[in-house]
């Protein structure tokens, strides 16, 4: 897994698209930040509908109001997210995937969406029962907050990314040599 | 005193000295920022795309606004919180960077606006407000943040 891992990142890595990405210094701090901009669009909305289902926050408005009318501006935001994201990915492929809080931050992401369509079909199959509510039964209540820890993780490792504490070839414990599937530990 | 001094004063503090000392310290109080960031971003296009009558139509702007105000202001304290810190470990960088004069430009700009006129707008009777006004002052204050946003973000690059 770890070699086909490291030999598509080799090969993304060779492609003219990922050095000119690399090398260019504007369009990668352009890409970079739009990437933090569109926190603001795609998290912050995510935030208030999650605030709203912990009940802190326009408890006035139906909780399914608040989660319907702004789904489709945050999931435009995640799109770019996710588009800006992979560029970025492309820019450094081998050192992006054998990094710690990449992989960590994969991981938290699936979790987040998992998190996000279990709490979609439990918002659809009860809503009529509380919608009006200003604070929601306590099983929307974990899935929301659930979703904020969950994303305050992905923040955080996202940001760690840039730092080299853990990468290949510093004096690591060999479990997170194997995790991070440094197969070149002196590269 | 030069200002340049107290920069430099700054850094060498015990706050700058426990920034600096790790560097897990100063990217922790980071990610802080940025969850913080997203939280005012999301308050702020809230409260601006429904001044631009495109989300949340049938709930009436004032109620919106001034719920979306409260988070508004928490999410500002703890950015200008963890802000402070992240000043405090890099300083004299901060000082000689362009972008970072920007960025306070640009922050004392928002804030101004949304407590000098976005706000005691909206506290006013905005029924008798032009939409085209109400437009502006929602596209200013998108501007606004989102400068302050991009050109924090670029304090690093350079």
């Amino acid at each position: 897994m770890n070699e086909l891992i490291l030999e598509f990142a080799r090969w993304l890595e060779s492609t003219s698209f990922s050095v000119g990405l690399h090398e260019s210094f504007y369009l990668y701090n352009w890409i970079e930040t739009t990437h933090v901009l569109t926190l603001m669009v795609s998290l912050g909305l995510l935030c208030i509908i999650d605030l709203r289902m912990l009940g802190l926050c326009f408890t006035h408005v139906p909780a399914s109001k608040v989660a319907e009318r702004l789904t489709k501006p945050m999931l435009a935001g995640f799109v770019v997210m996710f588009a800006t994201g992979i560029a970025l990915y492309t820019a450094i492929p081998v050192r992006t995937s054998q990094s710690l809080w990449f992989r960590i931050k994969l991981i938290l992401l699936l979790a987040a969406f998992i998190n996000a369509l279990l709490f979609h079909r439990h918002m659809k199959a009860s809503v009529d029962s509380w919608d009006l509510a200003p604070v929601p039964p306590a099983r929307t209540r974990v899935a929301a907050g659930l979703s904020l820890a969950l994303w305050a993780g992905i923040v955080t490792t996202g940001r760690f990314i840039a730092y080299d504490w853990f990468d290949c070839g510093e004096p690591n414990p060999a479990w997170i040599d194997a995790f991070i599937g440094c197969t070149n530990p002196a590269a | 005193m030069r200002l340049l001094d107290l920069f430099t004063w700054l850094e060498t503090s015990p706050v700058g000295a426990f920034v600096k000392d790790k560097g897990a310290t100063f990217a922790t109080i980071e990610a802080v920022h940025l969850m913080a960031l997203a939280v005012l971003g999301g308050t702020v296009l809230l409260t601006d795309l429904r001044l631009m009558n495109v989300i949340l139509k049938d709930v009436p702007t004032q109620t919106l606004a001034f719920a979306a105000h409260r988070w508004f202001k928490i999410a500002l304290y703890t950015l200008l919180a963890t802000g402070f810190f992240m000043l405090a470990g890099v300083a004299t960088k901060c000082y000689h960077n362009f972008y970072f004069w920007v960025k306070m430009a640009a922050l004392a700009a928002g804030i101004a606006f949304v407590f000098a006129i976005k706000m005691p707008l909206l506290r006013g009777n905005v029924d008798e407000l032009q939409p085209a006004t109400l437009k502006l002052v929602a596209l200013a204050s998108m501007s606004l943040w989102f400068l302050v946003a991009a050109s924090g973000r670029w304090i690093g690059f350079s």
